[in-house]
């Protein structure tokens, strides 16, 4: 498929958490698989990071998390997208994430959430369709 | 030609005639173009030496064992009462969550820890660690989550209500993992001791204390390296002048493997980043035979394939042990062994998420390799982890088991460097010890570990291998049974129930009622004092040689909270990039 433009992703650390491993890896794949990817680096809030990723223009927030402060990090990520009025952006969030949460996480409006047992082409694969179809409404 | 070299020159004849006829028959049976095996033989050991490169444990250059006797192996299960099987529980005592109250509340409920004289080993949560109060804009969600709120000393006087009487201060050991904040803490235990009228010289205990493996791996760094290490010599300095028995830092390779560096990377990264450490204590004026017997390592990390592993850590032991003599000119030879908590490992990383109770099995190996190098047989993490923060109760007992087993049913402490001599374990310790010393070199060419990390080179090297195993994953020449093979809809998913040791429900409200007790100590305490107090450290700061950690232990008897220290620290240090 013809691409219109690079799929731009903000790759974000949130919180605290200092595990930056994950964010690195994906960072890289998605570069290779041909998207523009900016990485905030560590400890960002809320703020810093919605406000980035308006500055950038991205079309995926990819949030990194491994602290277990997953639900109430999403749950301020989206109330400030809504602020922004950017809830057409994608959010998705990776690291160690119990499976239990992971379909709150969906209700609450994260479009996808990928760990450990999520490979990296699930992962490109999702945000390619996902944003395509965005561009093509 | 000596008889040696005769016997050398017929081992290679012999070789030669075995490639060419038995070798290649089979070879050409199974249609290989080469042998997927590889074979080791004297040949491989053409200049070793049992006296100079193995000798004998417990004497230079430590190859077969730190110890002449490892003692926590040797007497496990024979009757002695050093608590060797539930010792290896010290490393599963690493626990923290909530709020101090829900920590004390945890040490009573569990009655003592498994920990030396059954003392706490201290998780904090991310806040404390990285010097911000709970009700500060960036510990929201976090505070009591990944270990236990403190703000203030008040929190430490609550944490450590239980550890009273038989277990008083100067007869247990404390643990914290803690890096930047360590000072700090280390004040806040002072303060707690002074108050009880404990001798500062009985105090035992162990901080994490590795700032530069944050910087490359874990994450937690709060000021520039510089004023970084400046903290890290005023632990030592000030611990050998007034706590002598207390441990002074805990340095970790092992954050640095599980972000990615590989095992030699592992080794020579932490020896570089102890090297770094000592120098500055060596550049304050003490000899190193002073401080260094308080200097201990926490572990180097490891991986799954544990021959490797046995091998690198034996050579581990060499290096280091010429890199204490030769290097510092340590005059001691206790002090050229490395002091270490764990053991061989195989590995957090190696540990998947997928089918998790494989991990148990994969623990257990390398446990089996550990135990084999005179080592204990720790059986980290429990298989539960990569599911989520908090070790289920069951986890952390098949553990458990699964070391006793190891130990007294397969008796692997029978026979001390039971690996010693093969042509393979040692021709790679040699290789082993080699590479850690060209990358120890190519980290001296550089300015040593403070300008290899400052730089960003140490972790740019780390996420270069990480990405490197990544593809290795991807391509399949590195197997992970459950996630990249045998993931067939016939493969099925195996699981034990798992209780939490913690109140769950305690970490729901912990930050909620943490930010009460700090408004709470905030009331109570005379503001004017801390202000005080918090000047004092902001103009001691100004100076670079001037130890902080008496300023700190004032502040924090005034109830001066971690994170307004660390704020005036962050005015004069700036914070870290």
């Amino acid at each position: 498929m013809e691409q219109s433009r690079r799929i731009r992703v903000l790759v974000a650390k949130v919180g605290l958490d200092g595990h930056d491993k994950g964010a690195i890896l994906v960072s890289s794949r998605l570069r290779d698989a041909g998207m523009e990817v900016i990485y905030t680096g560590l400890r960002k809030t809320v703020d810093q990071v919605i406000n980035s990723a308006i500055q950038e223009d991205v079309d995926v927030i990819g949030v990194s998390l491994l602290s277990g402060a997953h639900l109430s990090i999403a749950e301020k990520l989206l109330r400030k997208m809504e602020e922004k009025g950017i809830k057409d952006k994608l959010l998705i969030m990776g690291g160690v994430i119990p499976d239990k949460d992971i379909p709150e996480l969906i209700k609450m409006g994260v479009s996808g959430v990928f760990t450990q047992s999520s490979s990296f082409n699930e992962m490109i694969d999702f945000i390619r369709e996902r944003v395509n179809k965005a561009e093509s409404k | 030609m000596s008889s040696k070299e005769k016997e050398m020159e017929k081992i290679r004849e012999a070789r030669k005639k075995w490639e060419e006829g038995t070798l290649k028959k089979n070879l050409k049976r199974l249609g290989l173009e080469e042998n997927p095996v590889e074979l080791y033989t004297p040949l491989d050991l053409k200049d070793h030496s049992f006296l100079e490169n193995v000798g004998f444990p417990g004497k230079f250059p430590f190859t077969a064992g730190r110890f002449a006797i490892p003692v926590l192996n040797a007497l496990w299960g024979r009757g002695k009462t050093l608590g060797a099987g539930k010792a290896i529980r010290h490393a599963f005592g690493y626990s923290g969550y909530g709020t101090a109250e829900d920590m004390r509340d945890f040490y009573i409920e569990r009655g003592k820890t498994p920990a030396r004289g059954g003392g706490p080993n201290i998780a904090f949560d991310l806040p404390t660690q990285i010097g911000y109060d709970s009700d500060h804009e960036l510990s929201e969600g976090e505070v009591g989550r990944v270990g236990v709120a403190v703000d203030t000393l008040k929190d430490f006087e609550i944490i450590y209500e239980p550890f009273t009487g038989d277990m008083e201060l100067d007869k247990i050991a404390s643990n914290w993992t803690i890096n930047g904040t360590t000072n700090i803490i280390l004040a806040m235990y002072i303060a707690l001791a002074e108050k009880r009228g404990i001798p500062l010289d009985k105090l035992r205990g162990t901080p994490q204390n590795d700032i530069l493996k944050e910087f490359v791996a874990r994450g937690t760094q709060i000021f520039p390296v510089g004023p970084s290490m400046r903290m890290t010599r005023d632990t030592i300095t000030y611990c050998t002048e007034h706590l002598p028995n207390m441990n002074t830092i805990s340095i970790c390779g092992y954050h640095m493997r599980e972000a990615g560096a590989t095992r030699v990377q592992a080794v020579a990264f932490a020896f570089a980043n102890a090297m770094a450490y000592f120098q500055t204590v060596i550049d304050a004026g003490l000899d190193i035979d002073q401080f260094v017997g308080r200097t201990t390592f926490l572990n180097f990390g490891g991986g799954i394939e544990v021959l490797k592993e046995a091998a690198c850590r034996r050579a581990a032991r060499r290096v280091w042990a010429k890199i204490m003599r030769d290097r510092f000119g340590s005059k001691n030879p206790s002090h050229w062994i490395y002091k270490e908590l764990g053991g061989g490992l195989s590995g957090y990383w190696t540990c998947t998420k997928q089918r998790p109770l494989n991990n148990l099995v994969r623990v257990a190996i390398g446990a089996v390799f550990s135990a084999m190098i005179g080592d204990p047989p720790i059986l980290e993490p429990p298989f539960d982890e990569p599911l989520g923060l908090g070790h289920s109760v069951e986890a952390r007992q098949l553990a458990s088991d699964a070391a006793r087993i190891i130990m007294e049913e397969c008796r692997l402490a029978d026979v001390q460097d039971a690996l010693a001599g093969s042509y393979y374990v040692e021709s790679l310790t040699d290789r082993y010890e080699k590479e850690i010393f060209e990358l120890i070199q190519k980290i001296d060419e550089m300015g040593g570990a403070v300008k290899a990390v400052e730089s960003g080179w140490m972790k740019d090297q780390v996420t270069q291998s990480a990405l490197e195993y990544l593809n290795k994953m991807e391509t399949g020449e590195v197997i992970q049974v459950g996630v990249n093979k045998y993931t067939e809809p016939d493969e099925i998913e195996v699981m034990t129930p798992r209780t939490s040791p913690y109140k769950i429900k305690r970490i729901e409200d912990a930050e909620r009622r943490q930010i009460e007790n700090l408004q709470e100590v905030k009331r109570q305490r005379d503001n004017r004092k801390v202000q005080s107090c918090l000047e004092k450290i902001e103009n001691a700061a100004r100076d670079e040689k001037v130890n902080l950690i008496p300023f700190f232990v004032d502040a924090v008897k005034e109830y001066a909270t971690i994170g307004e220290i660390c704020g005036v620290l962050r005015n004069v240090f700036g914070e870290a990039q």
